[in-house]
């Protein structure tokens, strides 16, 4: 006990004096989520509306392709990244195998499924009436893609909400194309795995903390939407 | 002119719409009477260049705009010269005065226009007072009324109304008709509607047309009934009794299965009491409606067990004294229920 009081107390301490070491890990941490979430966003939204609402050769494929992509290992993720950018991979000019942007190209392939598969579920679940009420008063595509958000609204809300989650809370791609480099590729995943290696409990608690405070996040949206449909 | 041309709709491989040639000539005022799933929704959302039919092409003033060989995909601009009023019309998130608006808004008019017509268009249909209110602020009845002031704001030289009183009273659809002629008065407007209600269909419509399984029928709309007939046993002859309502009619056929009987108006003998006759069909009630469909000609409705229109003359109607709440005999040959 006196070892997880003590690890507690440490953490807490960490968190409050804004402990360089944990704030450098947060940001970086945040700027990767932040920018993974947006691209896998802008694509996987319009994948998903264009799943849910066009008919097409091929389309119960695309369907399964998607959902089974939401269960797709993390860590073989991070393996077609590693093999993307590595020096002799077809990206490898870029030059970007351990730095920020490899994790969050890992990242994107990560949340792009659930960006795709989720909002098509939501967009599913609009009454069908909505689309074909603003397309009979000569809404063009985009008006009436943009009348069906409007109504999917805290669906698609939800699931920007578990693309995010899912990218901060991921371990397996960061490790391998990140390498978890102090002050680089070091995010609050790969911290946390290795300064609990190292010893270093309250230091990793302390991120542990923070990482669960960033998914509450997610709850407090789930309020607010809650609120917003009463 | 919009037209509907070698038309055979499928979903998942039935056929639920074949028509050779359906037209909504200019300024033409048409209702589709028919039973639930005799494919007048989809006949309306085939019009209204919703979704492409399965086979055969919708054409606009001569032109395919939606199926055929081509394939043709109709545009926005297209569509907001039919627009469609759906049985259960739903209201796009916002305020009454955004969903008025949001048809003139896709056309790219001016903030200041769209205010105009918006406003004009909710005193035309009397929902004025409403245009601050959300949708769950509103009736069902409320909802329709909006839905067609929000359908007429964009002037479209075609409306398709699917049950459009549907979820009115009685004074409600008053005001929603008589909108509907005013609008007709001040510009070409055709209108298409989809009714279950004759009275309606014949009281606002110049063409009346039975839809029955996806054909359009060949007899009059009244008097049409979905039922499932027994299957035929040999040596039993071709007389067979069908229940409709409370009743058994007689009809002459060898088909089995589901079928649509009809019984058309001027073939039924209208009298006060039981007439010594040929007739197998003899149903006693009494007289629901009278109206007059055209100068000379009485439609009489009486609930005989089931609801049934005959046709008479005036001369008839007066010396038989028929009156609603009176007494009525209708009376009918086997073999002049047309199945199909």
């Amino acid at each position: 006990m006196d070892f997880l009081g003590e690890g507690l107390r440490r953490a807490l301490a960490l968190i409050v004096q804004g402990d360089a070491e944990v704030t450098g890990v947060v940001l970086l941490t945040l700027k990767v989520a932040v920018t993974a979430t947006a691209i896998a966003c802008t694509l996987g939204l319009p994948l998903g509306f264009f799943l849910a609402t066009r008919p097409f050769w091929g389309r119960r494929a695309a369907f399964t392709l998607v959902n089974t992509a939401l269960a797709f290992p993390t860590v073989v993720s991070g393996l077609l990244v590693f093999g993307l950018l590595s020096r002799r991979g077809p990206l490898g000019g870029l030059g970007w195998l351990y730095t920020w942007q490899a994790i969050a190209v890992g990242d994107v392939l990560i949340a792009l499924p659930i960006a795709a598969a989720l909002s098509a579920a939501a967009v599913q679940g609009v009454d069908p009436r909505i689309r074909r009420t603003a397309q009979t008063l000569g809404a063009s595509a985009w008006r009436t893609a943009w009348a069906v958000a409007r109504e999917a609204r805290f669906a698609l809300g939800a699931v920007i909400t578990a693309a995010f989650g899912h990218v901060i809370a991921e371990i397996g791609s960061a490790m391998i194309v990140g390498g978890n480099i102090r002050g680089s590729t070091r995010t609050l995943t790969t911290a946390i795995a290795l300064y609990t290696g190292q010893g270093e409990f309250g230091l990793a608690l302390a991120l542990g903390i923070i990482l669960v405070l960033a998914l509450l996040v997610n709850v407090v949206l789930q309020v607010l939407q809650g609120k917003a449909h009463a | 002119m919009l037209e509907l041309v070698g038309v055979r709709h499928r979903y998942d491989g039935r056929v639920v719409l074949d028509l050779a040639r359906f037209e909504v000539p200019p300024g033409a005022l048409i209702a589709m009477v028919g039973p639930n799933g005799s494919g007048k929704s989809t006949l309306l959302r085939l019009l209204a260049l919703l979704e492409p039919p399965t086979e055969g092409e919708v054409r606009l003033d001569g032109r395919p705009v939606s199926g055929g060989p081509a394939r043709a995909r109709p545009d926005a601009a297209l569509r907001r010269r039919v627009t469609l009023v759906e049985q259960r019309p739903i209201l796009l998130r916002g305020t009454v005065r955004d969903n008025l608006g949001f048809g003139l808004r896709a056309r790219g008019m001016r903030r200041a226009d769209v205010n105009r017509v918006t406003e004009a268009v909710a005193a035309r249909f009397g929902v004025t007072p409403l245009l601050e209110r959300h949708r769950h602020e509103l009736s069902e009845g409320e909802v329709q009324r909006v839905a067609v002031a929000r359908a007429l704001a964009l002037e479209p030289e075609v409306l398709l109304l699917d049950e459009p009183v549907s979820s009115a009273d009685r004074a409600a659809a008053q005001t929603l008709y008589g909108a509907l002629a005013e609008e007709r008065r001040r510009r070409p407007l055709a209108i298409c509607l989809a009714s279950h209600q004759l009275e309606d269909a014949y009281r606002w419509a110049d063409d009346v047309r039975a839809l029955a399984d996806g054909k359009l029928s060949p007899v009059t709309p009244e008097n049409l009934f979905r039922v499932e007939l027994p299957a035929w046993v040999p040596g039993s002859g071709d007389l067979r009794h069908v229940r409709v309502g409370t009743v058994e009619i007689a009809v002459m056929t060898d088909k089995a299965g589901p079928a649509i009987l009809a019984v058309p108006p001027t073939d039924i003998f209208v009298s006060r009491e039981p007439l010594p006759s040929s007739a197998r069909n003899v149903f006693a009630g009494r007289v629901t409606r009278l109206s007059r469909q055209r100068p000379g000609a009485v439609h009489v409705t009486a609930d005989v067990g089931v609801e049934l229109v005959a046709m008479v003359t005036e001369e008839a109607a007066r010396d038989l004294q028929l009156a609603p709440g009176g007494p009525v005999v209708f009376a009918f040959k086997a073999s002049a229920v047309r199945v199909f």
